[in-house]
């Protein structure tokens, strides 16, 4: 099954290849992955199983409805072997993200909320959100800094 | 006792103590979970951090329109950066950071900027130095925004970290003055308890002797002791119980009494046990008790008592107390008793017989005067006349003229000897001075004995005898008595009847008694003088022109009375009867 989502997602990385000139790169993976660096466009991301997350975020007013991609499957599909993410945003915020955050919860990396797609004039394009709403434990400013958004890159150390 | 105030007191104040230690331990566990949620930091409290990045965002933005100048930076740069500024006036706009943009009164002006930003369009390539100087020059009052905003929200957070942690020292102080009074409650409550621990051990100690004290009572007792529940099942059966029942304590306890034995099945036990059960006393004294057929029946008391518990009857409790003595004794006291009634009627009888006696002493000597000047006068007078003629005819009477009057005189003597003699009887016989000796004695003989003296004193009467052919005319008595009393009654019949007529003396007898009827044709007895018949000294009124001395029926009967018989007038139409009747000779006794 592995195999076959890879040679899938090759194809996929194959045609967003093709398709560069109009479809930028949004997501780059470095670190202890296969075939390092990998390059997500924003069809690559959508092309993947989709995850939807209900959950009231620290700087918003209300409960949004985030979908995207498990950050878990992710890092599976690309053979990650890591124990740290260091997420790094548009505006050079970094931050170490440990694996087992994302083994123990659903934390995804949403590219929707509410429906509507982010944008990079907000918190888009990309923005791992974690189920805080869901577990006690994630309400505590110490996961709270782990919400990077405009994600541009991560690198699995 | 204990005054009454104590347990009052002693319940009141561990009450408070629990009451105030309540109140303090939710005071302070309020308290806490007060501090608890004042010392979690918000990320809201991060807004140093937001006007910080939001400062940055600008300075690179302004930095890339100075390298654009330099043709080192493009208009993708450019386009990015400006998105990124953006991104942080949406954040700004967002929810908590808004209210306290509000707060540090900074909102408007954000506004007015973020108008300013949303008006400028990113700058199409290639991108002149023209463009790239006026899109600083347009973005030249957003750094000095931030940096006046990082600054009062400085202020701002410093101020409000400051306030919390007052309040939270506060919250703390009073929870150490709840935990100080938390612990001296406390102190009281465990204290409290430790007394009351050990008032109870005590208590129960007491209970526990009592208790011992109360078996050893029970077991010890000379009497009998049953307990029973509610539902009147054995509880307790002491050792004198299974004495006195044979039934041992092992066989009793557990069961219904009147399973145990039939006595407490009886409707008597029954009845006191129930009214027992009900809360009454009840007592029940000398009820027999069969322990078997053969042996005699134990009498015991009962005692009923009901068992109480705060009001409420929890069983019974049965005292049985062995009163076969007292009964024994009760029994002898009645025989006893019967025993001396029966002693005293005799004796009341033996003194009313001798009081009878002396009164008739009394009478007779009373009368004895009257007797002689009556009975005595007429004898002397015959015999003085007849002397008084001896002596005036003196030389001539004849020999056979002396010869009759001296005899005349003598008679008349003789007479009063014989009345001076039955005085004398008379008086012995009411002086008690004559006994009478009983024996078999057959009547029929006595009766032809006396019969043949009568008819040779009285040739010209006719005394007739007769008896049933096969009559047993043996009697028990004395026969000197009965044949006196014979004796009399035939010479006065003789004496009262009329010249030639028939005396009967008729002997017949019943299954106890024999008696004697003497009958003459004489005339009737006057009613006025039946009644006296038989008193001593009493002469009727057909003796008079007869001699007699009035005590002769008295003596007869007397003697009659004496040997266990008696003598009555009869009612008859037939002149005079009289009968004479002794008790049957029986054998030896």
């Amino acid at each position: 099954m592995r195999y076959a989502a890879i040679s899938i997602s090759t194809c996929i990385a194959l045609a967003g290849a093709a398709l560069a000139a109009e479809e930028p790169v949004i997501l780059k993976v470095t670190g202890l992955i296969d075939d390092a660096p990998a390059h997500f466009t924003m069809a690559d991301l959508r092309a993947l199983p989709t995850t939807t997350l209900e959950t009231s975020t620290v700087v918003t007013d209300g409960v949004h409805n985030f979908t995207g991609v498990l950050l878990r499957d992710l890092l599976a599909q690309l053979d990650a072997t890591g124990d740290v993410i260091t997420a790094t945003a548009l505006n050079d915020y970094v931050v170490d993200i440990p694996r087992a955050d994302v083994e123990q919860y659903d934390v995804i990396v949403g590219y929707s909320m509410n429906g509507a797609e982010l944008d990079r004039a907000d918190k888009g394009p990309l923005w791992i959100v974690y189920p805080r709403d869901g577990h006690e434990a994630l309400q505590d400013i110490r996961y709270d800094y782990r919400w990077v958004w405009q994600l541009s890159e991560l690198e699995i150390r | 006792m204990r005054p009454l105030g104590r347990p009052g007191l002693a319940l009141i104040l561990p009450l408070i103590a629990i009451f105030v230690f309540a109140v303090l331990l939710a005071f302070a566990l309020n308290r806490m979970v007060r501090v608890a949620d004042d010392i979690r930091v918000n990320a809201e409290h991060n807004m140093l951090w937001v006007m910080h990045q939001s400062e940055i965002a600008a300075r690179r933005l302004v930095e890339t329109t100075l390298r654009a100048e330099l043709g080192e930076a493009d208009a993708a740069e450019i386009a990015l950066r400006l998105d990124l500024l953006r991104s942080r006036f949406a954040l700004l706009h967002e929810g908590p950071q808004r209210r306290f943009m509000e707060e540090i009164g900074m909102r408007e002006q954000l506004s007015t900027l973020n108008q300013t930003l949303q008006s400028i369009a990113p700058p199409s390539a290639p991108i002149s130095p023209s463009t790239a100087q006026d899109l600083r020059e347009a973005l030249a009052p957003f750094t000095r925004f931030f940096s006046r905003a990082a600054n009062k929200t400085m202020i701002r957070e410093w101020d409000d970290l400051g306030g919390r942690l007052e309040t939270a020292r506060a919250q703390l102080r009073q929870i150490i003055a709840s935990l100080f009074g938390i612990t001296v409650t406390g102190a009281v409550l465990i204290l409290t308890l430790f007394f009351a621990l050990r008032l109870s051990r005590q208590r129960t100690n007491m209970l526990r002797r009592e208790r011992d004290f109360s078996a050893l009572l029970v077991s010890s007792s000379g009497d009998g002791i049953l307990a029973i529940d509610a539902a009147g099942r054995c509880t307790i059966w002491n050792d004198a119980m299974a004495t006195m029942t044979g039934q041992p304590a092992e066989r009793a306890v557990g069961r219904k009494l009147s399973d145990i034995t039939g006595f407490f099945g009886t409707a008597h036990v029954q009845t006191a046990l129930k009214a027992s059960l009900a809360g009454k006393d009840r007592s029940i004294a000398l009820q027999p008790y069969y322990r078997d057929a053969e042996e005699p029946a134990l009498y015991v008391d009962l005692r009923f008592s009901p068992m109480l518990d705060e009001g409420r009857v929890v069983g019974a409790i049965v005292f049985m107390h062995d009163a076969s003595d007292r009964y024994a004794a009760r029994q002898r006291a009645a025989q006893t008793r019967g025993h001396l009634e029966q002693l005293v009627a005799e004796r009341t009888r033996e003194l009313d017989e001798a009081l009878l006696r002396e009164r008739s002493a009394a009478d007779l000597y009373r009368n004895f005067a009257g007797m002689i000047s009556h009975q005595f006068r007429t004898p002397l007078a015959v015999a003085d006349s007849a002397l008084q003629r001896l002596i005036r005819r003196g030389g001539r009477a004849s020999t056979a003229e002396i010869v009759d009057r001296a005899r005349g005189a003598r008679d008349a003597i003789a007479g009063l000897t014989r009345l001076v003699a039955s005085t004398m009887d008379a008086t012995r016989l009411q002086t008690g001075q004559v006994g009478a000796r009983r024996v078999a004695c057959d009547l029929s003989n006595l009766l032809e004995g006396v019969r043949a003296r009568q008819q040779a004193m009285a040739p010209e009467a006719r005394i007739e005898t007769d008896h049933p052919a096969n009559l047993n005319a043996v009697a028990l008595c004395d026969p000197a008595h009965a044949e006196q009393v014979l004796e009399n009654l035939m010479s006065n019949a003789v004496k009262y009847a009329p010249k030639g007529s028939a005396i009967t003396v008729h002997l017949h007898g019943n299954a106890t008694k024999l008696h004697c009827d003497v009958t003459n044709d004489g005339p009737k007895i006057a009613e006025a003088d039946r009644a006296q018949l038989f008193d001593a000294n009493f002469r009727g009124q057909n003796s008079i022109g007869t001699r007699g001395t009035g005590v002769g029926l008295f003596i007869a009967r007397s003697l009659a009375r004496m040997q266990g018989g008696d003598l009555q007038l009869r009612d008859t139409d037939r002149g005079t009867s009289f009968r004479f009747t002794l008790p049957r000779y029986e054998g030896e006794k």
